[in-house]
C-alpha cells in the first residue's frame, strides 16, 4: 500500500474497517492486536528503538490484546515453522501423534547427522550441520519455488500461467510437497519420521525428488513463459 | 389517522429514520412528552417521593416494583422511558408545501452522507489553501504526532444514527478516508472542533487491574492465588515462594496428570517468560473442559498469581505477551440446515 510513514497507525485503523461481507469473524474484537511471545523484544530498552517500533509500543500499551494460542510459547523450543509444519501434517485433529512424528523426525535427522560426524575426518567436521533446526529451515528454503502457475482461461482455453508467489505461499508449497512426497512415495513398512528426515537430509544437500519438482516447475514456467502477459494483476 | 408504532432502540438501529416518511408527527412526540412528565410527578407522589428530584433511575425501580415481571428479556418488561428515547428520531418531511424538496442534494437519494461529504471536502480544500499560503511563506508548522491509538472513528451504525440516514459499506469507509486524510495533513488542527464530531475517546483499556498483596501461610511463606478459565474449564493455582518448582494438579503431579508435552510446556510458560522457573512450587485443581483447556485455565491461573510476585513492568510484558487475557474462543453453535457449526450436508444436484 503506497501510504506515507506518518500514516503508520492510520493504516492500522484503516486495516480495521469493515468490508462487504463479513463471513469469517473472530470472537476477540478487532480492536485486539496479536500477543508478543519473544522475550528479546521486551529486553531491549526504549531509546533503542525506531520511530515506528516507538508507535507500535505506545499502541500496543493502550490497546487489548489477544490471548496466546495453545501451541505458542516462549521457550527456545517452540518454533513458529515447525508449528505450521506439524499442523499440516496433522490428521482428523491428532496433534498428538503429529507432534510426535515432528519430534521423531528431529530425532532421526540428529541421529544421522551425529553418525556422519563421528564417521567423518577431523577437517570435514565442521562442514558438518547437526542442529535439527537449521537442517528443516535450509531445506524448506532451498525447496520453495520463485515463481508459480496459476490456470487462467481466455477465450475457451486455459492456459498455466506462470505468476510470481507470494512468501507465505512459498513457505506452503514447499512444506506441502514434503507431506505429500513423504506420504505417497514410500515403501509401506517404512515409518513417516525416518522417511521425512531422509528427504530433509537430501533436499538439504539440494538433492532428491523434491528438489526435482521445484525443478519441474521452473521449467514448466520458463516454457510457458509466452503467457506471462495474461496476467492482470 | 396515524398507527402508533412502539419500537425499542435495539430494534430501530437497522432502521434508523430510513424508513420512509415519518410516522408521528412532532405534536404528537410533544403530547407524548408532556404525558411521561405528568406520569413521572404521578409516580414520584405514588411512591412518596419528591416530585421535582425525580430521576430516571428512581422511575425505572418503581417501575420494577410496581409491575414486577418474571420475563426473561429486558426489552420485554414494563418500561417508562423518556419519549426521545422510545422513539427513535426521524427525519423530517423533506420538501414544502409546494412539492419542493428543501434540500439541494435530495435528489441524489442520500442527502446528508453527500451534504456531509461535500462540506468535509470543502474543509480539505480550505486547510489546503491555508497550507499553501504558509508555505509561501515558509511558515509550515511541523507535523504534531497526534496520540491515535485513544481514539477511534464512529462505527458505521453511529454515523447512521447522527445522519439518520442508511448508508452502504463503500460510502462509509470513503468518508473514514477522508477524515483521515483531513488529519493527517499539517494543518490539519484548524478543523480539530470538526474532526472531533467524528471521533469517540475509547476508554484506556488497561482498566488498572488491582494487583493483590503476597499472603504468608503458617510455615512464612509467600503465596498468590489466581484463577484461569478456559473452554469449560475452571482453573485456581496457588503459587508459592522459595520452591523448587514443583507442580500438583489436583493431587498428582503434572508429568502423570498432563501427558502431553504441549500441556506441560503452557504450565511452564509464565515461569519461563518470567525467568522464574526453578523459584516457585504450584498447587492447582482444576475441573470441566478437556486436556488443552485444562492446560489455558491453569496457565491463565498462573500468570495472574503471578502478578503479585513480579514488578508492574513485568505485569505489562505478560499482558503484552498474551498471558493475561481469557480466551474467549468457544465451541461455535450447530445451526440448523447444517451438519455442524459450518460444514453443510452434502450438496446433491438432484
Amino acid at each position: 500500500m503506497a501510504a506515507p510513514s506518518t500514516a503508520g497507525l492510520a493504516r492500522r485503523l484503516r486495516a480495521w474497517l469493515p468490508r462487504l461481507t463479513q463471513v469469517r469473524w473472530s470472537r476477540y474484537n478487532p480492536s485486539y492486536l496479536e500477543p508478543e511471545v519473544n522475550k528479546e523484544s521486551y529486553q531491549r530498552p526504549l531509546e533503542e528503538l525506531s520511530e515506528e517500533e516507538k508507535e507500535k509500543w505506545e499502541l500496543r500499551a493502550l490497546r487489548p490484546i489477544k490471548a496466546a494460542p495453545s501451541s505458542v510459547s516462549s521457550s527456545v523450543f517452540s518454533d513458529p515453522t515447525i508449528s505450521k509444519f506439524t499442523n499440516m501434517m496433522m490428521k482428523g485433529g491428532n496433534k498428538v501423534l503429529a507432534r510426535s512424528l515432528m519430534a521423531q523426525t528431529l530425532e532421526a535427522i540428529k541421529r544421522k547427522q551425529l553418525e556422519k560426524y563421528h564417521k567423518a575426518p577431523e577437517d570435514e567436521k565442521e562442514t558438518i550441520e547437526c542442529n535439527p533446526y537449521v537442517i528443516f529451515h535450509q531445506a524448506l528454503k532451498n525447496c520453495q519455488p520463485i515463481i508459480g502457475l496459476c490456470s487462467i482461461t481466455k477465450g475457451g482455453k486455459t492456459y498455466q500461467v506462470p505468476i510470481p508467489l507470494n512468501d507465505s505461499r512459498k513457505r506452503f508449497l514447499a512444506m506441502k510437497w514434503f507431506i505429500t512426497e513423504c506420504r505417497e512415495n514410500k515403501h509401506r513398512r517404512t515409518m513417516m519420521p525416518e522417511k521425512l528426515s531422509q528427504e530433509l537430509l537430501q533436499a538439504f544437500n539440494n538433492e532428491g525428488p523434491i528438489i526435482k519438482k521445484k525443478h519441474v516447475l521452473h521449467k514448466m514456467a520458463e516454457a510457458n513463459r509466452a503467457y506471462a502477459h495474461f496476467r492482470w494483476w | 389517522t396515524l398507527r402508533l408504532i412502539y419500537t425499542t432502540t435495539a430494534v430501530q438501529r437497522r432502521n434508523a429514520g430510513a424508513s420512509g416518511p415519518e410516522k408521528y408527527t412532532e405534536a404528537f412526540i410533544k403530547k407524548q412528552i408532556e404525558e411521561f412528565n405528568l406520569g413521572k410527578r404521578h409516580l414520584a407522589n405514588m411512591m412518596g417521593e419528591d416530585p421535582e428530584t425525580f430521576t430516571q433511575e428512581d422511575i425505572d425501580k418503581a417501575i420494577a416494583y410496581l409491575f414486577p415481571s418474571g420475563l426473561f428479556d429486558k426489552q420485554a418488561r414494563p418500561m417508562m422511558k423518556h419519549p426521545t428515547e422510545i422513539f427513535p428520531e426521524q427525519r423530517k418531511i423533506q420538501w414544502g408545501e409546494d412539492g419542493r424538496p428543501l434540500h439541494f442534494l435530495f435528489y441524489t437519494g442520500k442527502q446528508s452522507y453527500y451534504s456531509l461529504m461535500h462540506e468535509t471536502y470543502g474543509k480539505l480544500l480550505k486547510v489546503q489553501k491555508y497550507q499553501d499560503q504558509l508555505t509561501a511563506q515558509d511558515l509550515l508548522p511541523q507535523k504534531q504526532k497526534r496520540n491515535l491509538a485513544g481514539s477511534r472513528w464512529l462505527t458505521k451504525i453511529e454515523l447512521e444514527e447522527m445522519l439518520l440516514e442508511k448508508l452502504s459499506d463503500n460510502d462509509y469507509v470513503r468518508f473514514i478516508q477522508l477524515l483521515e486524510k483531513l488529519m493527517m495533513m499539517p494543518c490539519g488542527d484548524i478543523e480539530e472542533k470538526y474532526i472531533q464530531k467524528f471521533s469517540k475517546e475509547v476508554p484506556v483499556q488497561l482498566q488498572k487491574v488491582v494487583v493483590e498483596p503476597l499472603k504468608y501461610d503458617e510455615r512464612g511463606v509467600a503465596f498468590s492465588t489466581g484463577e484461569g478459565t478456559r473452554k469449560t474449564a475452571k482453573a485456581i493455582a496457588v503459587v508459592y515462594d522459595n520452591g523448587t518448582g514443583k507442580m500438583t494438579v489436583n493431587g498428582i503431579d503434572i508429568l502423570h496428570y498432563f501427558t502431553v508435552l504441549q500441556d506441560r510446556e503452557q504450565l511452564l510458560f509464565p515461569f519461563q517468560f518470567l525467568g522464574r522457573i526453578g523459584k516457585h512450587d504450584t498447587v492447582c485443581t482444576v475441573s470441566g473442559g478437556g486436556r488443552s483447556a485444562q492446560a489455558g485455565a491453569i496457565r491463565l491461573a498462573i500468570a495472574k498469581a503471578l502478578r503479585s510476585f513480579v514488578a508492574e513492568k513485568e505485569v505489562e510484558f505478560m499482558r503484552q505477551a498474551g498471558l493475561l487475557t481469557v480466551d474467549p474462543r468457544v465451541k461455535e453453535r450447530k445451526k440448523p440446515g447444517q451438519e455442524g457449526a459450518r460444514r453443510k450436508f452434502t450438496w446433491k444436484k438432484r
